[in-house]
């Protein structure tokens, strides 16, 4: 019997409504200016999201999540599957990849202010994505083991404890009781590979749903003064750039992955004092310092708390930044570019000056 | 409908009835998941040791012992007794290690410093080293929560 792909391919777009979907495709268009280099960023993620799923599905196939078997398993992976050690050098570098390039997206949608109306929900998931895909990290850290790992985990859950009442209930949340033990490892595998995918997925969609309806956003000037903006086909011009960068940020990848493999420390023990230079993940590191200079007490309440408290109010401060710059255009705009450079100063000279 | 004089109608009165019916029943369903997500397990009030491990300790020396799941630290005291501290930093949890040489007990996470008497003198923590209390009893040899006091 001979099928007819014409007809198997009718029956699909009838069953699913698919013409529509790729009418909108090759009717879409990706304006071309200056800035238009910023547009990649959110696919170049996409990539890194990809590369995580598939080699995360890999490890999961000979990682155990147990207090006994977790450092061996992965020393397993590393020393005895083929290219083993590649593909965990490869997961661990798209997830550095990935959060780079998270920033990247969000600090040229904050220059661009490409969040005022009508993307203010376009923006607001973006945060949510960019604390998953952190939180993602710091679950990831913890399942090698290792005595870094388990030390950066302690003091990464006791700090919601600051926070009085609710706090305490949280840290024993994220730990399965009162310290990090086993059960702690097996939550944050279960947070690392089914949780936080479903979450990532959920929020994704919507954020890129959104991307699709409002289209691609316009430089200010340009909406400003009405100016008519050049335009490129998304299908198949944007599409065929986008392809081309991917590759180029692929073999940057597996050049990184093959040349700076991770190393494995030896399995944590609970009861052993923290090894000299606990350091969490580089993108911690800026919140890491400043948790490090607050001073134990501050008159009726620990430095801790303050600490806590300020960085929770700059998180909510900047998901909601577009309805805070509320004249993009104005002054306050203005100060609201100026307060984006200074707070990435801050992180940069903080992130360094953790590292001396 | 409202009867004269009543406070509110028939519809709001029923549909309290039935809000308060389906908010009881939700309770009834996530108070069991809430407690199975969140264990009861909670850190030791006594943990019994061989006294024969540690009567051999010099004063000066310390020793660790396992406290739950948390590193106890035992001191031995210039005069014979016993000191004995729970080995988690006041700052963040990170577990300390005792610097025989300087006599401190040093956290390595964001360079806390306690002295031997477990009182936080530089860096971050907020609150000395949290003690504990010990007794000989027979071969046993008993570190407890203060104020927990000795099961007969
Ligand atoms: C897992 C993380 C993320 C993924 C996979 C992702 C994906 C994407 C994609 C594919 C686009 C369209 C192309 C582009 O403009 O670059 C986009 C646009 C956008 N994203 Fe994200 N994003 C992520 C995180 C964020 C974050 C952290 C923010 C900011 C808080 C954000 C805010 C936006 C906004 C406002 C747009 C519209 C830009 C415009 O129309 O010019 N996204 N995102
Ligand atoms: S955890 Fe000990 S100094 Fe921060």
């Amino acid at each position: 019997m001979k099928i007819d792909m014409k007809k198997v391919g009718a029956w699909f777009d009838d069953r699913l409504a698919l013409t529509p979907i790729f009418k909108y495709m090759t009717k879409k268009e990706v304006p071309q200016h200056e800035h238009s280099i910023w547009y990649y960023t959110g696919s170049s993620i996409l990539l890194f999201l990809a590369i995580q799923i598939v080699t995360g599905i890999m490890l999961a196939l000979y990682y155990k999540p147990t207090l006994e078997g977790a450092n061996d398993s992965v020393g397993r992976i590393m020393t005895d599957l083929p290219l083993g050690w590649l593909v965990r050098s490869i997961h661990s570098w798209s997830a550095t990849f990935m959060i780079a390039f998270v920033l990247t997206h969000l600090l040229a949608i904050w220059f661009t202010k490409s969040y005022r109306k009508p993307r203010e929900a376009t923006w607001m998931t973006g945060m949510m994505l960019l604390v998953v895909s952190m939180v993602f990290g710091f679950t990831g850290y913890l399942l090698p083991w290792d005595d870094l790992s388990l030390s950066a985990t302690k003091v990464g859950t006791n700090i919601p404890n600051a926070i009085p009442v609710v706090g305490k209930w949280v840290t024993q949340f994220l730990r399965g009781g009162d310290d990090v033990t086993g059960d702690t490892l097996t939550r944050f595998f279960l947070f690392h590979v089914c949780i936080l995918p479903l979450v990532i997925f959920a929020i994704l969609a919507v954020h890129i749903l959104l991307v699709q309806k409002e289209g691609m956003s316009v430089p200010l000037e340009a909406e400003v003064k009405k100016k008519k903006v050049p335009a490129l086909p998304f299908w198949p011009n944007f599409i065929l750039r986008e392809v081309m960068i991917w590759l180029v940020l692929l073999g940057t990848l597996l050049t990184v992955a093959l040349v700076f493999a991770p190393t494995l420390g030896p399995s944590a023990d609970m009861m052993a004092p923290a090894p000299a230079g606990v350091k969490p993940e580089w993108y911690f590191l800026f919140l890491f310092q400043t948790l490090k200079i607050f001073p134990g007490n501050m008159g009726p309440v620990t430095g801790e708390f303050v600490a806590v408290v300020l960085i929770l109010v700059a998180i909510v401060a900047i998901f909601f930044l577009p309805f805070i710059d509320t004249k993009p255009e104005g002054k306050k705009g203005r100060i609201i570019n100026y307060l984006g450079v200074l707070g990435l100063i801050y992180a940069i000279v903080f992130s360094i000056w953790s590292l001396l | 409908m409202r009867i004269d004089n009543a406070y509110f109608t028939r519809r709001k009165f029923l549909n309290s009835i039935l809000g308060g019916w389906l908010g009881t029943l939700a309770v009834t369903f996530v108070s069991p998941i809430v407690k199975f997500v969140w264990p009861p397990y909670k850190e030791p009030d006594e943990v019994k040791l061989a006294f024969a491990d540690f009567a051999g300790m010099k004063p000066g020396e310390v020793k660790g012992f396992p406290w739950g799941a948390k590193p106890g630290l035992l001191k031995r005291a210039e005069d014979g007794s016993f000191i004995a501290f729970i080995g988690v930093c006041s700052h963040l949890d990170c577990n300390v290690s005792w610097m025989a040489d300087k006599k401190k007990f040093f956290c390595a996470c964001h360079e806390g410093w306690y002295d031997e008497n477990g009182m936080n003198i530089a860096g971050p923590p907020p609150k000395p080293l949290r003690r504990l209390e010990t007794s000989v009893e027979g071969e046993d040899f008993f570190v407890r929560k203060p104020g927990a006091g000795a099961k007969a």
